[in-house]
């Protein structure tokens, strides 16, 4: 299957790969994947406390569609509120990457993967809220 | 007509696989082209669909893995359909677990310790087996969910696998 000009070289020059320390309070980590490929996308999100997005990091394990999906978001949600980085539709990511229909589910994990490391962030929030404690103590981790 | 009907058997997780390429064998000589050269166009046409719905049906049932991926479909959830199988959703703890082994074996092709990498796999192999089992299991109990999942696993397990051989051939190249 052919990929499109953007896709290759979204899978040549990734943008923004790499980890963000996740138990930084205004880092929000989100881990997606599906059987379909067997691929697992990671993408981080490291959000200021008046809710703008000032980093972003990925890594994808998966094919070039994955990759180039995970790629191009960490560039458009940088500098986006929370609000604005949530509304970001699978639909835009396949349509700037024309992706083909059979690959339209990596577009599908990229708008996941975004969604869940907002929750990620908001939910450590709410919990530091929650505790009116400064949250320098790192949580426990569910490392295996 | 689904693949295993082609060889007219009932939906199987064993199969023996010798029995069903002597079948085949069989079968595609009752519907070789050779037999049919005078034949009209509507039956000429149809013995060629039959030959490749014989050959297709081989394909998928001869491995036991695409056989159960297959048998699973015949339940109802097709995990070879990528928009359907997105949302079949892996546990957050497996998919930790592969993120963490997928960088693992990052760290060794950096590296290019393909012993190390293939030591790995092997061990991946292993899992990959027991939840092909457990997936047998889970179908012939009807357990969807349960199959569903367990074949999500394999499927994830056969692309570590996947990726280490790509690694040898590199390293052999």
């Amino acid at each position: 299957m052919a990929y499109s000009e953007k896709v290759i070289e979204h899978y040549e020059n990734p943008r923004n790969v790499g980890t963000l320390d996740k138990e930084d309070p205004n880092v929000g980590t989100g881990l997606v994947g599906a059987p379909a490929c067997g691929d697992v996308m990671r993408l981080q999100l490291k959000i200021s406390d008046d809710g703008i997005v000032q980093d972003a990091k990925f890594k994808t394990f998966g094919c070039g569609s994955a990759i180039a999906s995970s790629s191009l978001v960490t560039e458009w949600v940088k500098g986006k509120s929370v609000d604005e980085a949530v509304t970001i539709t699978n639909k835009e990511i396949a349509k700037e990457l024309s992706l083909p229909p059979v690959k339209i589910h990596c577009s599908v994990l990229a708008e996941d993967a975004i969604k869940a490391a907002i929750k990620d962030f908001q939910d450590k929030r709410a919990k530091r809220q929650a505790q009116g404690a400064p949250a320098e103590k790192p949580q426990a981790t569910t490392q295996p | 007509m689904n693949h295993f009907e082609v060889f007219g058997l009932a939906p199987a997780l064993e199969l023996d696989v010798k029995a069903l390429e002597q079948k085949l064998r069989e079968l595609s000589l009752e519907v070789h082209p050779d037999r049919f050269a005078q034949a009209d166009a509507k039956t000429r046409l149809a013995a060629l669909e039959k030959t490749t719905a014989l050959n297709d049906a081989f394909k998928v049932l001869k491995d036991p893995v695409r056989r159960a991926f297959y048998v699973l479909k015949l339940k109802g959830v097709d995990l070879e359909n990528e928009s359907s199988a997105a949302q079949a959703k892996m546990p957050m703890a497996f998919l930790e677990e592969v993120m963490e082994r997928r960088e693992q074996l990052e760290a060794l092709k950096a590296q290019k310790d393909v012993v190390k990498a293939r030591a790995m796999a092997d061990g991946i192999e292993r899992e990959k087996q027991a939840a092909l089992e457990h997936a047998k299991a889970a179908l012939g109990r009807d357990d969807v969910g349960e199959a569903t999942h367990q074949l999500g696993r394999v499927r994830y397990f056969t692309r570590f696998v996947e990726e280490v051989e790509a690694l040898e051939e590199e390293a052999l190249s």
